[in-house]
């Protein structure tokens, strides 16, 4: 699996400007501006409400930012209205081919089987051969440690499993960066080290992470870079040694001193 | 209980089998494609309203006066008469057959939607970021889960579609309720003649659900203790 150290494009590999997003009155994203080079992992921290899960699912148009440019890649998009129109949601279907978005709730296709799961882009959206779809798969399965569970349901698998089948689903569409929301907010405690073990294995080969998370201690072992959001804006940005031994601001500190007491 | 009588009596009735079982099946044929543009029309704000008008019309009415409004209803309208639809329109058949359509799309399209709308928010987002078009979602993902939502509300409507084709007989029409009862204005022996009918339709009945049963283990295999397909 070195093709996503390969994919070596000019320019960053995806890139956020002047982004804002509100919902009702509520201002979620006040002017967000963020670009990933390849090969970058950036977890994105933040209170509850501080708008990192909004920011993430604003790059491949979950959400429909009000204002602002998502880039992935050579593709752009500054969507106009509140819906897509045709050619917009064309781009945005290719924006969304070069990215893998892993779901907090896994959000597996429950009438398929695991394998069903990982080879579905590549077969229906990429037209790739079944054949080899299905070789692919089968690595990227045995690589999350889940080859034996390849023709088991989705509903017979743990938390744990099921997030592990939905990063292979992801790394099958051969993105060039993965979107991780929260990834392990919805697990057990028990079972969150073996889906951080695979994540941290995608970083340590090269691959472009964004990852919004609360889990500081792997936030600041794993990543090059960390941000983080305050009501909608960029309050520290830099690396995790920068953002967590000397944060600029006050509500950093803050924020992080609470989280460091009761976390490893 | 006269075996010989109600023996020719069956051997009777099954004559009318085809032509129950024709509107049995296209009713829902064409009750479930229907049902399915309504809820496609469920996007829009416009078509919203005219798919609930429909559904409220023809859930709220009962199916005879539907068939009734159509067989002897639509002939009064001359433009009817007129129109190209008129050689099909003055054929007890195809008016019983619209009928039953309209009416199978009205509840079906409801079963349905209930399926739709149970369909996990995140299953539909994980086709989007997978690059999948609005159709693909639609094909792929949205409508298997709805479907299999919706099978056992659906079985019960399959079931009472039989039942309901036996209201043609109404507007003249030979199917084995029809022959069921000008039998009976031969021979006056109504109870052995509708007990034999209504074993038939007991029959088809026992046959839906077992296949329904079947059908809901075959496509949701993960709800039945099976581990694997």
């Amino acid at each position: 699996m070195t093709d996503a150290v390969e994919t070596k494009a000019v320019g960053p590999a995806l890139s956020i400007t002047g982004l804002r997003k509100t919902f009702g009155a509520n201002e979620v994203l006040r002017g967000i501006d963020l670009s990933a080079r390849d090969g970058d992992v950036i977890s994105m921290i933040g209170a509850s409400g501080s708008g990192k899960s909004t920011l993430l699912r604003c790059i491949p148009m979950l959400e429909i930012p009000d204002a602002g440019t998502v880039t992935v890649g050579e593709d752009s998009l500054s969507p106009k209205g509140a819906r897509l129109t045709r050619a917009e949601e064309a781009t945005a279907r290719r924006m969304r081919g070069h990215l893998g978005f892993v779901f907090q709730n896994f959000n597996l296709w429950t009438h398929r089987t695991v394998l069903q799961n990982v080879i579905e882009a590549p077969l229906f959206v990429q037209n790739r051969s079944r054949a080899e779809a299905v070789d692919e798969a089968t690595a990227l399965l045995e690589k999350v440690g889940l080859a034996e569970k390849r023709d088991a349901w989705p509903a017979h698998l743990s938390g744990g499993q099921q997030q592990r089948v939905a990063i292979a689903r992801a790394l099958a569409q051969r993105p060039r960066a993965i979107l991780f929301d929260e990834p392990t907010s919805a697990l057990d405690p028990e079972l969150v080290g073996e889906v951080l073990k695979v994540i941290r294995s995608l970083a340590e080969e090269g691959r472009t992470l964004l990852i919004v998370t609360h889990e500081m201690g792997f936030a600041r072992d794993v990543s090059s870079r960390v941000v983080l959001l305050h009501q909608g804006q960029i309050e520290e940005d830099g690396t995790p040694e920068q953002v967590f031994a000397n944060p600029r601001s006050d509500r950093a500190r803050a924020f992080l001193s609470g989280h460091f007491d009761r976390t490893r | 209980m006269d075996f010989t009588f109600l023996g020719g009596m069956f051997a009777n009735l099954l004559k009318g089998l085809p032509l129950t079982l024709n509107f049995w099946v296209l009713s829902l044929l064409g009750g479930g494609t229907l049902a399915l543009i309504l809820n496609l029309m469920r996007t829009t704000r416009i078509g919203n309203a005219v798919a609930a008008a429909y559904v409220f019309v023809f859930r709220g009415t009962p199916l005879l006066i539907q068939i009734f409004m159509i067989y002897y209803g639509l002939a009064g309208f001359g433009f009817v008469r007129q129109s190209f639809l008129w050689p099909f329109l003055r054929e007890p058949y195809w008016c019983g057959l619209l009928a039953l359509i309209l009416n199978d799309a009205a509840y079906t399209s409801e079963i349905l939607r209930g399926g739709l709308r149970a369909v996990p928010k995140g299953a539909v987002e994980a086709g989007r970021v997978s690059g999948m078009t609005r159709f693909a979602i639609l094909r792929r993902i949205t409508l298997p889960l709805a479907f299999r939502q919706a099978l056992p509300a659906y079985s019960n409507e399959v079931i009472s579609m039989l039942k309901a084709t036996a209201l043609v007989s109404t507007i003249t029409l030979m199917d084995m309720t029809g022959i069921a009862r000008a039998a009976i204005s031969e021979t006056w022996r109504a109870v052995e003649i509708l007990l034999c009918a209504a074993a038939i339709y007991l029959a088809i009945s026992l046959l839906v659900t077992r296949f329904s049963a079947w059908f809901e283990r075959r496509l949701s295999p993960w709800q039945f203790g099976r581990t694997t397909p």
